[in-house]
């Protein structure tokens, strides 16, 4: 097909990247939650290359099914085929460059602009158009002017992935040996997951990678910043982080999970006991499907963002994407998931317990707001934005010998994560292609 | 009266439509419903579309560009943006081949190929 | 707002004395909210009280939920009983509620209020429009508006809010969070 998007240009990286990042001494830059310059670098070297999250199937189960969303700051259009298969469009129309679709969610036999009539079906033809008889006179080629398509689009457990770069690698390898700890929410039960309906949209004025870095690997903030929440919804304190006997950070290609293996300690703060016996009582069938281990992660306190900003919390089981907006500004599209097996009240006490916690009203998201944005602010001052900021800790404690996947380090108290995920920031912003970004992997990187 | 031929029965399938090119009283639709065959015109009233190109639902034709539908059996509009019914032609079906049975008449009425 | 698609049995408005009476219940409730008197505030609340602010999605008029732009089974930004509320004043309420020290300041704002009799006796269904300005720091300004829907009951002279239903007109809440009640 002619209309899929074959090259991104790629310009060149900044010089003096490396002053803002220097992992090795555990430090990075104030100025890249600020500084517009880089801002534009990873639009085009991230949010243009890498394999974004778009949708959960389960939002589009039935042909002409569509929901809009954005891929950096790009507007697209992902819609279910007639052959169920899913395709990503450009939302805007190859004529004028309008929008051709305004609605967040629907289903529809296809896209009609408003501007000039042009008509696109769910396949991202180009059908028809007002006057349709005067194009003729000037050689129009219909096929091709369809709605521009996204390069690659593949989909893990339900989750709907994209990328504009022909180049990237496949979904599979993106991903890595991650989906071996995604397994323990996306895949714990027969027949897999599903959306909650809506999408809930809010706006901060943080840098998007504050918001990814606190969930790819931050539970160290949890006790402090949300202590409030946590009295108010367990009548005491969250758990004491340092006090679980095993608990572990993994990360790969910049994607990272913290865990322990309480079972239950993320649920529990949902305040809603049958989700909790839930929990409990599908374990011995997630022992039996994913393995002991693997079973104690389901609804524990734990955190993950897959690069670079799609993030969720198993147990709370909020989904979200961090949309960025310029360097100081993000929108959230936060969603709630459930196994789709589970009974209709326990997915209803889990879609209202999501936003009881962690939604612009969530008692938990509240305080979390406050600190991204003044973590962004401060970064604006000219002195204070060249100021080092320290991610220093759990320094030495990879895991060398462990049959666990992916790169392994010791506790989930511990900024490895968050030390991985802005080296392969780096990486990519100092990369003119895919060949250029060095494999800094040392652990497992199969999956039994 | 012109007898045009339109197609083999066998080379229509169920619910499906085809388009038969006619430069003289413009392309005809031809449709088998469940072993039921109707011809309409294949232009849409509405906008420049060829109706063969678009999802036959129950007994409705529906536009490719616009979406508009047409009820096969008697070419009435039946939503929007159409508002002018769509020409008919009666069908005779004669062992193997399928022929409509065209009134060389009112032009306006008639869609242009 | 266009979402109002249940069909309305014939409202009968109550006297200019009655209006009147839930008019200073709308404008006291907003007040007390106003000077963080969240105990008096939730002793407004039914016990059975139903606080709802569904999430508004932007679809098109084919493709309309049950309720329009919002549905019941739907994410909501509110979606609370006696409980929940109490579990969100608890959170304001503590010391470590960092992001609420120091305070927001906010100002309520109740309007366009109409009062019919309920399905019930001694029910009252009540439409209003409400604007809420919050400021918090130095410079940060939220305002939010949008329409409400009340059913109130009355009791020991005073009235209690059983059903309370927010409607924003954003798709796209404009700030990070509502850290106030509406």
């Amino acid at each position: 097909m002619s209309n899929i998007i074959k090259t991104v240009d790629v310009t060149d990286s900044l010089e003096n990247l490396s002053e803002f990042c220097d992992i090795e001494n555990g430090r990075i830059s104030g100025k890249i939650f600020s500084d517009k310059a880089i801002y534009e670098q990873e639009l085009e070297k991230i949010f243009a290359r890498c394999w974004l999250f778009v949708a959960h199937e389960s939002q589009i189960p039935k042909t002409g099914d569509y929901i809009t969303t954005t891929m950096g700051e790009d507007e697209v259009i992902v819609v279910r085929q007639k052959d169920g298969g899913i395709k990503v469009f450009l939302n805007a129309c190859p004529h004028r460059g309008n929008k051709v679709c305004f609605a967040e969610s629907g289903s529809t036999r296809g896209f009609i602009c408003n501007y000039h009539g042009w008509s696109f079906n769910t396949a991202g033809n180009l059908v028809g158009q007002h006057e349709s008889g005067i194009y003729e006179a000037s050689d129009f080629d219909k096929s091709k002017w369809g709605l521009k398509e996204v390069a690659q689009v593949d989909s893990w457990k339900g989750l709907v992935f994209a990328t504009f770069d022909p180049e990237a690698p496949t979904l599979k390898e993106y991903l890595g040996p991650m989906t071996w700890y995604l397994d323990a929410l996306f895949d714990n039960q027969e027949g897999g997951t599903e959306f909650a309906g809506g999408c809930i949209r809010s706006t901060y004025e943080c840098n998007w990678k504050i918001a990814a870095e606190n969930f790819v690997g931050d539970i160290l903030h949890a006790g402090w910043t949300h202590d409030s929440a946590a009295r108010a919804m367990l009548g005491g304190a969250v758990a004491k982080v340092s006090d679980f006997e095993e608990s572990y950070s993994v990360n790969w290609n910049g994607h990272g999970y913290e865990f322990a293996l309480d079972t239950v300690g993320n649920v529990a703060v949902l305040g809603e006991s049958a989700l909790n016996k839930y929990v409990h009582t599908i374990k011995p069938s997630v022992a039996e499907r994913l393995g002991e281990f693997r079973s104690n992660m389901v609804a524990s306190v734990s955190s993950c963002t897959i690069f670079p900003n799609f993030s969720f919390l198993a147990g709370q089981n909020t989904i979200r994407v961090w949309q960025p907006r310029g360097p100081n500004k993000i929108e959230l599209f936060s969603w709630v998931l459930v196994n789709k097996s589970a009974p209709d009240d326990i997915k209803e006490k889990w879609r209202k317990g999501a936003m009881m916690t962690f939604s612009p009203t969530g008692v938990f998201e509240m305080d979390d707001g406050e600190n991204w944005e003044y973590c962004t602010r401060t970064s604006k001052g000219k002195v204070t934005g060249a100021q080092d900021l320290y991610i220093g800790l759990g320094m030495n404690t990879l895991e060398r010998q462990t049959d666990l996947p992916a790169n392994v380090y010791k506790g989930q108290l511990n900024e490895a994560n968050a030390r991985a995920y802005y080296q392969h920031w780096y990486d990519h912003l100092n990369a003119k292609s895919w060949s250029e970004i060095p494999d800094r992997n040392v652990g497992k990187a199969e999956v039994e | 009266m012109d007898k045009v031929f339109l197609c083999k029965v066998s080379d229509l399938a169920e619910n499906e439509v085809k388009k038969i090119d006619n430069s003289e009283h413009g392309d005809i639709a031809v449709y088998n419903l469940g072993g039921q065959y109707y011809a309409t015109a294949d232009l849409c009233t509405h906008a420049t579309a060829s109706l063969a190109e678009g999802d036959v639902e129950d007994d409705l034709i529906v536009c490719p560009v616009h979406w508009g539908q047409f009820h096969i059996p008697t070419g009435k509009a039946m939503g929007f943006p159409c508002e002018i019914d769509l020409r008919t032609y009666p069908v005779e079906v004669e062992g193997d081949d399928i022929y409509a049975l065209v009134e060389a008449a009112d032009a306006a009425l008639i869609a242009k190929g | 707002m266009a979402n109002q698609t249940e069909t309305q049995v014939e409202l009968r408005p109550v006297s200019m004395e009655q209006h009147h009476k839930v008019s200073c219940f709308l404008a006291r409730e907003y007040r007390l909210l106003d000077e963080e008197k969240f105990d008096e505030w939730l002793a407004l609340m039914h016990e059975d009280v139903h606080y709802w602010m569904p999430g508004i999605e932007n679809r098109r008029r084919e493709n309309l939920l049950e309720h329009g732009f919002y549905a019941s089974d739907h994410m909501a930004y509110f979606d609370d009983k006696l409980r929940d509320l109490q579990r969100r004043v608890a959170r304001f309420q503590q010391p470590s509620a960092w992001a609420e020290n120091p305070g927001t300041r906010n100002v309520h704002q109740v309007s366009n209020i109409e009062v019919y009799y309920g399905e019930t006796d001694g029910e009252y269904l009540v439409h209003s429009v409400f604007q809420s300005v919050r400021s918090r720091g130095m410079d940060e300004e939220y305002v939010i508006y949008g329409r409400r829907t009340d059913v109130l009951v009355e009791e020991g002279g005073s009235f209690k809010l059983k059903k309370r239903l927010i409607l924003i007109p954003n798709a796209t809440l404009s700030c990070k969070n509502i850290n106030t009640f509406l």
